[in-house]
């Protein structure tokens, strides 16, 4: 009896093994991700755009969704350029956000919010293969660099499943209260 | 009762006591490097240079820190401190020369050399993140001196990298040291796969590729007419 039960839990950890999903490997051969812009008006400083592009990197790299995540400015040989990708964008707008309203109203009201836009180019012919739009909230007591590394994990996740889908257009809204 | 001149003095003599403790506590905040809290960077393999259709031959003319950071040893001040056993500079030089070496690009000499390379570091070690991870970052700009027409281009170079935080000093000497060897190699290879660097060869090529052709044109032009 104890041989038959120890040969089921035997089996069902082999099976369970087996329907694990496999490494798939990265469609793309090299993804370049460039320091994203500011828009008009919104009061960020540049550690904060050096710190999201090294973020942004670390998450493409954490994702598998390219080969190889190569820095800003960077040569990509020309027979990797059809199968490598551009990824620029621009901060539209940040809200600091006000710890007084949060702390008396609460549900989210006084939130530091972020929005950005991202936009995905095949590098040999610079088409546009996707957009992404990410919204990040965050309570205002917390380091604005938190918001950053919460808005390139959400906009990485988007970028992957925009990617598999083949969709044009994508929105993703995260909040961390 | 005390005369006022005898209260004034205590308060003196009390006022330079607490001026005395908080200096000498300060002191004793200020990290010291020790073999304990030192790392090494060891760059590892040396980084692909990118090809190019002319190979030039380099040379590294100088390493300059512009970061304006006074202790540029010193990485991290917490925890008893964590400190680089080499300079900044010293370390990018061998980084850049390692991998030009590999690449059989680099001048046995400055006069020999076809570009030569004047390094200004800007950024080495952490930088402020989000205070869950460490954020490392390198950044240097490097003017590309063309030796004979004495030309300069400048390429921009940056590299990050991100680590996990740590509790136990062992863990949080290894993460720095980890982080800080991939921003380097990851400048590093910026700096020598990046396009500017393609665009000041190119434009070296070019000048090397115009002259000889120019020169049998001047010989010419020098003859005196067969008439």
């Amino acid at each position: 009896m104890r041989i038959l039960a120890l040969a089921l839990v035997a089996a069902a950890f082999s099976l369970g093994a087996s329907a694990a999903p496999k490494d798939e490997t990265p469609q793309y051969k090299t993804a370049e991700a460039k320091h994203f812009t500011t828009a008009e008006g919104v009061e960020l400083s540049p550690a904060f755009v050096d710190y999201f592009y090294a973020e942004l990197r670390n998450e493409l790299t954490k994702a598998k969704l390219v080969k190889e995540v190569i820095g800003e400015g960077e040569t990509v040989e020309d027979s990797d350029a059809l199968h490598s990708l551009v990824i620029s964008g621009t901060i539209t707008e940040f809200k600091k956000g006000s710890v007084v309203k949060s702390a008396l109203i609460g549900f989210g009201a006084g939130f530091k919010s972020l929005k950005m836009d991202a936009d995905v180019a095949r590098r040999s012919d610079k088409q546009n293969l996707c957009v992404i739009h990410v919204h990040t909230k965050i309570d205002p007591r917390w380091n604005e660099k938190v918001m950053a590394k919460g808005a390139a994990h959400e906009m990485v996740k988007e970028m992957k499943k925009a990617l598999a889908e083949g969709s044009k257009t994508t929105t993703a809204d995260a909040s961390k209260p | 009762m005390a005369s006022p001149s005898l209260v004034n003095r205590c308060r003196l003599f009390i006022a330079a006591f607490c001026l005395l403790l908080s200096g000498s506590s300060r002191a004793a905040d200020e990290p010291k490097p020790n073999p304990e809290n030192t790392i090494s960077i060891d760059f590892g393999d040396p980084v692909p240079v990118q090809r190019f259709e002319h190979s030039p031959k380099f040379w590294i003319a100088n390493v300059t820190d512009r970061s304006g950071n006074p202790q540029p040893l010193l990485v991290l001040k917490a925890r008893g401190g964590i400190f680089l056993d080499k300079q900044p500079t010293a370390i990018l030089k061998d980084t850049l020369e390692q991998s030009l070496k590999a690449a059989n690009l680099l001048a046995a000499d400055e006069a020999s050399a076809d570009l030569v390379l004047r390094v200004y570091v800007f950024h080495f070690g952490l930088a402020s993140g989000s205070g869950l991870d460490f954020f490392g970052k390198v950044e240097f700009s490097t003017m590309v001196k063309n030796s004979r027409t004495g030309e300069s281009t400048e390429v921009k170079s940056t590299g990050t990298s991100i680590a996990n935080g740590a509790v136990r000093k062992k863990n949080l000497q290894k993460n720095v040291e980890d982080n800080i060897e991939n921003a380097l190699r990851d400048a590093t290879r910026n700096f020598l796969r990046g396009a500017q660097l393609k665009e000041a060869v190119v434009a070296w090529s070019k000048g090397s590729e115009a002259q000889p052709a120019a020169a049998p044109a001047s010989a010419d032009a020098a003859k005196p007419p067969s008439r």
